[in-house]
């Protein structure tokens, strides 16, 4: 009942305020002309019963003031109101709200431009049907393998899919990768093995032709491959008529039954899919981890609840296999998590910046609308004895600064258009293709809500900040008073506060940035140990078909080294199974020392396992640290020797020359020869996003042959002009077999590290912003102190103080607000660069200078800033300064 | 002012109430029959009046309309709603309720302790 008289009477004052204003005043109107009639009968005359009556009732404008509150729906009726004084203040003082707006906006764009991307690699990777449910599982071997070694037994795979109580569904995939064609048109192809329910567990369908059905997983079944729109389009010009095409993958003909939609590229950008079948000994093997798999979790089970159901049953799995399953764990981890090894610290590190330059923003804004506030006391004053409440006054307030924060905001969103582009296309399509989410990183519905939600915050905080400050106007002095109006030592604690506020936060960001750059720095200085720029890098896989035997793989191997060698200018050409800056893990194995007691699987030490050509180390410059390399003698009749890392020989014979010794690879109970380490050599950085060199060891390549293969070659001239040249040279050994991944190492190691770079730029862009705003903060406090002590600078001038004391003074005072701000930030910088320590894949450590450098830097900003109204106090007029006021 | 006493901000609503409640009043006769049934014992704050007018109003107990005064001028007149009449009663009796027991309470005796 009350609400509807309310919502009535809202609706009404909003509908009929202009009328309902007449009413009022007529109201009042008739009252004191009731009462004046009274009067003037009881024998008063005319003019005095008006003044009587008008006396009588008291302030008119108050009480109707009181009674718009009383009706209910003020604050929408007053709101526009407010809007409309704000829009004039906005328009009368220009400079002011420039400055305003733009400082907003570029914390609210920073913002935005982040969130765009944690909104796509963070929150929305993938665009599947309850993406939340979907989750890869492998066995967890005890060693850091990587985060895409992550693989289980296919018997294991095979047991797990018929454990129905976690999963709706479960499939298995593995990346292959496909000559396609024939004669001497081959190119390799990225393809995926999987089992038929593969696209029903991830809920796709083909935007043409079907999916596989499961009597197609049968080895030996007719073969059919579904293919990525990509592909048909290059290859077929995106004719549908095409379906049931047959196109020659490896040797054998495939026919198409599907094309899928363009969007979908899992579980990376391949160009086609075929079915898994294995043969029923692959299917049973449970040694190797060979399979990737993909399930979708049963309705109300969650990822936790999936992750203890699987540790048990890898329990059982361990009680009833023994020998290959000890110190295996199954673990499962959602699809939307996989890369969050990488997204998470890098974006949670960019999203918190950006946050601290919006406060930096915020507290500059706070700090102009303070200052601009003094002028405006008088006006606040007046409204408050004319009946204005300070609800009311707060609402005009929060209307004024809103005005700011929403005008910033749409600045903001108008250009995280452009800048969000930039930041999608600032990568190497190469690279961010393998990111998934990455192409979705765009101003969507999610990114504008979350800019708009900022900006409505901001502007909200920042009002009930006027609020709170406005508060403390005295009403009787400030009406009395003739001058600008006083500020409080209250007050003027709050703006110094504020100024300390925006150098600790203009520190924070600067050391981050800092640190952040410094990190990518090293990270390029890392690779840089081996030169890239005079190395080219082809990828090469021999098919097993056409190369089913390891003195074909071997004779290949040597003529194609032999042909690149032999190419002018080449001084060393090297095999190797995954060259630095590849974006990918190497494979891990455990090993054993002779004479050490066996340990149990989960404890056996382990190694990155590489197998090189004895040129690899030539080629790359790595340093022997002692014994020797590995030499064309290592062939396969000759002794079992490695090479180690100096990583690994310090780890495993502390203070003792490993040469001699023996190891065994595999875990302790493995078949494999004993192999004598023949050197140790200089330690190599695999990939930048692993906290430290990892222990390698890298096995000849003649004792332990392989398809997959990629050459290195050193050249004299820019590498990149020996691309026609080293296809020639593989044509003429066979025109079967296809070269892919032609670029020199220098091209990968940028595209590789891009991520950090850009990361470095965007902190660097904050960091300068920071410092920016933080001075202009200072600087706006000091000069208007220095104003308001105008008077008190002319008496001390009068009574003859010296400049230099009156500089320091003020000067003094600057330093002060930074020391202060800095002796707050300092603490919280190193907590935050700890963090950062562990958290950004060991690439940024703390470092002594950058503190120092930055502390520097802001205490001759506040130096610079202090000193310009300080010139300005000097040169005052003592007589001016005493007529001030 | 002898003989006068301030009203406290809730009793307003309800002297209004009661007020009204012996007849359809605008403004200025609200505090007009107030005076004559309090016999001028009660000082009412004149502007004070309409905020708590506008209270009532909105909370639904009273229901203006425009009509004509007895000295021929436009007025708004305020009636009873069923709510204000409900409401008037209510605090009425409150109000009886606390007076008598603060008279009691006042009017004690040291023997009857």
């Amino acid at each position: 009942m009350r609400f509807v008289a309310l919502l009535r009477s809202l609706a009404s004052s909003l509908l009929r305020r202009s009328q309902m204003e007449g009413d009022l005043d007529e109201e009042l109107r008739a009252h004191v002309a009731n009462r004046a009639d009274d009067l003037e009968r009881s024998g008063l005359p005319h003019p005095e019963a008006e003044r009587r009556a008008r006396i009588e009732f008291g302030g008119q404008e108050r009480y109707k003031e009181e009674c718009r509150e009383e009706r209910g729906g003020i604050w929408l009726a007053s709101l526009w109101t407010d809007v409309r004084f704000g829009l004039r203040m906005l328009s009368k003082s220009r400079a002011f709200s420039l400055v305003a707006v733009i400082t907003l906006a570029l914390g609210i764009g920073a913002n935005a431009a982040i969130f765009s991307m944690v909104n796509a690699l963070l929150l929305h990777p993938y665009h599947f049907r309850d993406l939340d449910a979907l989750v890869r599982v492998w066995e967890d071997r005890g060693i850091d393998e990587g985060y895409d070694a992550r693989y289980v037994a296919p018997a294991d795979a095979k047991e797990l899919s018929t454990h129905g109580e976690l999963f709706e569904s479960l499939a298995t995939y593995e990346m292959r990768s496909f000559s396609l064609g024939a004669g001497s048109e081959i190119q390799p192809v990225l393809g995926c093995r999987v089992t038929a329910n593969f696209f029903d567990v991830l809920s796709v369908n083909p935007a043409a032709g079907r999916l596989f059905s499961p009597g197609e997983e049968q080895p030996g079944e007719h073969q059919v491959a579904i293919v990525s729109d990509g592909f048909w389009k290059r290859r077929f010009a995106g004719d549908p008529h095409q379906l049931g095409e047959k196109i020659s993958l490896n040797g054998r003909m495939y026919s198409i039954v599907g094309i899928m939609p363009k969007d979908f590229d899992y579980p990376v950008p391949v160009e086609l899919w075929v079915p898994l079948a294995l043969t029923p000994e692959e299917q049973a093997d449970r040694t190797q981890l060979s399979l990737q798999v993909l399930g979708r979790l049963k309705d109300g089970v969650t990822p936790d609840q999936a992750g203890s159901a699987l540790a048990n049953f890898s329990r059982r799995l361990e009680q009833d296999y023994p020998k290959t399953n000890t110190g295996r764990t199954m673990k499962a981890l959602q699809l939307r998590k996989e890369l969050y090894v990488f997204t998470l610290p890098l974006f949670l590190l960019l999203q918190a910046a950006a946050g601290f330059v919006l406060l930096l923003a915020c507290a500059n804004l706070a700090n102009l609308v303070f200052a601009r506030m003094i002028g405006r006391q008088r006006e606040i004053a007046l409204r408050t004895a004319l009946g204005a409440g300070r609800g009311r006054l707060g609402q005009l307030f929060l209307s004024e600064t809103l005005l700011y924060s929403i005008a910033a905001g749409i600045v903001a969103i108008t250009a995280s258009f452009a800048s969000v582009k930039m930041l999608r296309t600032s990568i190497p399509a190469g690279w961010t293709k393998w990111v998934p989410g990455w192409d979705g990183i765009r101003v969507d519905g999610n990114v504008l809500a979350f800019t708009i939600a900022v900006a409505l915050g901001a502007g909200l905080v920042l009002g009930l900040a006027t609020v709170l400050h406005a508060s403390q106007v005295e009403l009787n002095n400030t009406l009395k008073e003739t001058g600008a109006g006083s500020v409080t030592p209250g007050r003027r604690r709050v703006r110094s506060a504020l100024v300390i506020a925006q150098v600790m936060f203009a520190f924070v960001l600067l050391v981050c940035a800092g640190l952040t750059i410094q990190g990518f720095v090293r990270l390029a200085d890392i690779y840089h140990g081996f030169e890239p720029a005079s190395v080219l890098r082809v990828e090469i896989s021999l098919p097993e078909k056409t190369y089913p035997e390891t003195v074909k793989i071997t004779n290949f191997y040597q003529q194609l080294l032999r042909g690149a060698a032999s190419l002018p200018g080449v001084q060393h050409a090297s095999l190797i199974t995954n060259p630095p800056a590849s974006n990918v893990d190497s494979e891990t194995t455990f090993f054993k020392i002779e004479g050490q007691p066996a340990l149990k699987a989960g404890e056996a030490p382990s190694a990155d396992l590489q197998i090189a050509t004895p040129d690899f180390f030539a080629t790359l410059k790595i340093s022997l640290i002692s014994g020797r390399f590995l030499s064309e003698a290592d062939n396969a009749n000759a002794a079992r020797v490695v090479v180690i890392s100096r990583g690994m020989a310090q780890r495993f014979w502390p203070g003792a020359d490993p040469v001699g010794h023996r190891i065994k690879l595999g875990t302790a109970d493995s078949t494999e020869p004993w192999v004598t380490i023949a050197g140790v050599v200089g330690d190599v950085r695999q990939n930048w996003w692993n906290p430290a060199t990892r222990p390698v060891i890298y096995k000849p390549f003649a004792q332990s042959t392989q398809r997959s293969m990629t050459l290195l070659m050193r050249t004299q001239t820019n590498p990149a002009s020996y691309v026609s040249a080293i296809r020639e040279v593989g044509r003429q050994i066979d025109p079967g077999i296809a070269l892919r991944g032609i670029a020199t190492l220098e091209e990968e190691v940028t595209d590789s590290i891009a991520i950090v770079r850009i990361m470095g730029i965007l902190m660097g862009i904050f960091g300068m912003v920071a410092l920016v705003l933080s001075s202009i903060g200072v600087y706006g406090v000091l000069s208007e102190s220095v104003a308001q002590r105008t008077r008190e600078i002319g008496i001390r001038l009068a009574l003859g103080a010296e400049t230099p004391a009156l500089m320091k003074l003020i000067i003094g005072h600057a330093l002060k607000l930074t020391a202060i701000g800095l002796a707050i930030a300092l603490p919280v910088s190193l907590a935050i660069s700890r963090a950062m320590t562990s958290l950004i894949f060991g690439v940024v450590s703390m470092n002594v200078t950058i503190f120092a450098a930055f502390a520097v830097v802001l205490l001759l900003v506040a130096l610079g800033a202090g000193y310009l109204p300080a010139r300005r106090a000097m040169h005052v007029d003592p007589m001016v300064a005493l007529r001030y006021e | 002012m002898a003989g006068q006493a301030q009203i406290l901000p809730g009793n307003l609503d309800l002297l209004i109430l009661k007020a009204i409640s012996l007849g359809p009043l605008h403004g200025y006769g609200i505090l007009l029959r107030i005076e004559q049934i309090s016999r001028g014992a009660l000082l009412i704050e004149q502007g004070a009046l309409y905020p708590a007018l506008f209270r009532l109003v909105r909370q639904g107990l009273l229901k203006p309309n425009w009509g004509t005064s007895d000295n021929n001028r436009r007025a708004k007149f305020y009636e009873l709603t069923p709510a204000g009449r409900k409401r008037l009663h209510q605090e009425a009796a409150d109000w009886n309720r606390l007076v008598a027991a603060i008279a009691l309470a006042l009017g004690a005796e040291p023997e009857e302790v």
